[in-house]
């Protein structure tokens, strides 16, 4: 929901490698999360499996979900000494995220072959993980415990599909921090985004859920036509003219990060490394400003001033 | 680490009740205290005192120099710590324990580990009949934790097992797994007649079967993967003695006369 803005004013921009960074912050919301990590036979399989899972969970508003891959999990980590992907599902509820993992996983890591999947936050609170999938066994499931976890066995085509029983949620999760790309190239913009992604995927316990990381569709909150959210025309370049624009003249496009985090320090260390990532390569591709989205700070509970997350 | 020691005086003539020789149950007693507890429960009452001395402090470890097979609920609703018998046990040992660990470096009597709930239950030598089951009342047979006997077991091993893993490195007993609920017996030299009559659900595994039952079905050979998580599981919980990773078992499901949900997997295939 974080892509949704209606940016405050700005004053005293600074200047960082040409980049002038707008003295704003970003307004993210508190959420609740849980995550699985997803083995296969192999890596290649394990990420198909969690690809498919994280698929339409862009905006929990129209997906119901966020979601995304937030690391490769190494064998020697895995309950089954299998390589694996961690995912992670933002939802506005614990009960919200169970009825969303119990719906992805049933439908997307269930079917893939040779998949299985475990629990992937420890947490005092948990939530049923295998409550759908196990009964795809039509009975012929069986469980077994091991120490503090149970695990199910669905027998499938190719075998059996191992699911763990129930997964940690944690209510202390953060949705929305974000990073707006402001630049006279939309290839160079898009570009230094990427990179920008690539930094983030480094940092732990955080994801970011729009496709490939990046958000072209910024939103303010309302609509002429009573819907919840319409697009962001202060940012629309070819509106520029028209409207009451945040851009100048030579803007040509912006690109927004939206990032989703397992805590707010996570979220925090993020945005430091997405922001160092534009600094270092925005530069080159024609970058000229970075922003951030905002409520005007009286929605979220968690605002992330740009100047603090300066490199 | 301190260490409770209690020293044999003398081979008990009468069964001993050394339920109350747990480290949860000694904490904060002194030497004078612990040596007036009652451990017999026949027409001449014994006293610590009068079967063992004592040295040391209670602790987290408790040590008996010496050991019988008379020597009965040893490790007995034993909550944490460890318990280091040097010798033999009698019946009942580890009975109900929910925590820690039992070292019995000699042979254990009958009912070992019945219905335990967790911690680890190692027998040096071997294992008297009806290794987990239950007391007349009560539900399950062992409901968690592990059981190692190095040696063999007598008939029944894993009775009414519901939970948690019974390891035999010796020859496992007749009837293993009768009535099972659930957990995993291994018997590393293979299981013997009967292995999993009435079992409902659970997991019997060895190199081989003699006389397997009739109503156990074939399925054939299998790469289960539930089998590397219990290896990983094992092989952190139990270290050097965790069995022996496998692949491709056959699996025989069973027992039909019952639920059927119960599995034999046979790893020479």
């Amino acid at each position: 929901m974080s892509e949704l803005s209606e940016n405050v004013a700005y004053s005293q921009p600074i200047t960082r490698n040409g980049i002038a960074i707008d003295d704003t912050f970003a307004e993210a919301f508190g959420m609740s999360a849980s995550g699985v990590v997803v083995t296969a036979d192999s890596p290649k399989w394990a990420r198909q499996a969690a690809i498919t899972m994280s698929g339409f969970g862009t905006s929990v508003i129209g997906c119901g979900a966020e979601c995304g891959i937030d690391h490769e999990v190494a064998p020697e980590a895995t309950p089954d000494g299998r390589p694996g992907v961690r995912v992670l599902v933002f939802g506005f509820a614990p009960e919200l995220v169970a009825e969303q993992l119990k719906n992805r996983v049933g439908q997307c890591v269930l079917t893939s072959p040779g998949s299985a999947c475990f629990n992937g936050l420890d947490s005092a609170r948990r939530i049923s993980l295998s409550a759908g999938p196990r009964f795809f066994g039509d009975g012929w499931q069986t469980a077994r415990k091991l120490g503090e976890s149970r695990y199910w066995r669905v027998p499938v085509m190719d075998g059996e599909f191992v699911i763990e029983d129930k997964a940690g949620v944690s209510t202390d999760a953060v949705g929305g921090g974000n990073i707006l790309v402001i630049g006279r190239d939309r290839v160079g913009v898009l570009e230094t985004c990427e990179l920008a992604v690539a930094a983030i995927a480094d940092v732990p316990n955080v994801i970011t859920p729009f496709p490939g990381g990046i958000v072209r569709s910024g939103s303010k909150v309302g609509s002429k036509y009573g819907a919840p959210a319409s697009t962001n025309d202060a940012f629309c370049p070819t509106l520029r003219g028209a409207v009451n624009s945040n851009l100048s003249a030579d803007d040509k496009c912006v690109l927004e990060i939206v990032i989703d985090g397992l805590s707010a320090e996570a979220v925090g260390n993020a945005m430091r490394a997405g922001i160092k990532a534009v600094l270092d390569v925005g530069p080159q591709r024609n970058v000229t400003r970075m922003s951030a989205g905002n409520y005007g700070g009286n929605l979220g509970q968690h605002h992330y001033h740009l100047k603090d997350y300066l490199p | 680490m301190s260490a409770l020691k209690l020293k044999l005086r003398f081979a008990p003539q009468v069964r001993l009740d050394l339920s109350r020789l747990v480290p949860g149950r000694l904490a904060g007693l002194s030497s004078a205290e612990i040596e007036k507890l009652v451990v017999s429960g026949g027409p001449r009452v014994l006293t610590v005192g009068d079967c063992f001395e004592v040295s040391g402090a209670p602790g987290e470890d408790l040590i008996f120099e010496g050991g019988s097979d008379r020597f009965d609920y040893v490790g007995a609703e034993h909550t944490g710590g460890k318990i280091i018998v040097e010798g033999d046990v009698g019946a009942y040992a580890g009975r109900r324990m929910k925590a820690g660990h039992i070292e019995i470096n000699g042979d254990a009597g009958v009912c070992l580990a019945s219905n335990l709930r967790g911690g680890i239950v190692s027998v040096r030598g071997s294992a008297g009949e009806h290794i987990g089951l239950p007391r007349p009342g009560e539900k399950d047979g062992m409901a968690g934790g592990a059981v190692i006997v190095h040696g063999d077991t007598g008939d029944y091993p894993g009775e009414r097992m519901r939970r948690g893993t019974l390891i035999v490195k010796g020859r496992l007993g007749k009837l293993a797994g009768a009535r099972m609920m659930g957990g995993t017996i291994w018997a590393e030299q293979g299981l013997s007649a009967g292995a999993g009559i009435q079992m409902r659900r659970g997991t019997l595994i060895g190199p081989r079967i003699d006389e397997p039952l009739a109503t156990f079905v074939d399925c054939g050979t299998h790469d289960l993967l539930i089998l590397k998580i219990m290896a990983v599981h094992w092989r952190n919980t139990l270290g050097d003695v965790a069995p022996p990773a496998f692949s491709q078992p056959r699996r025989l499901m069973g027992d039909m006369a019952s639920l059927g949900k119960g599995e034999i997997l046979l790893t020479e295939g």
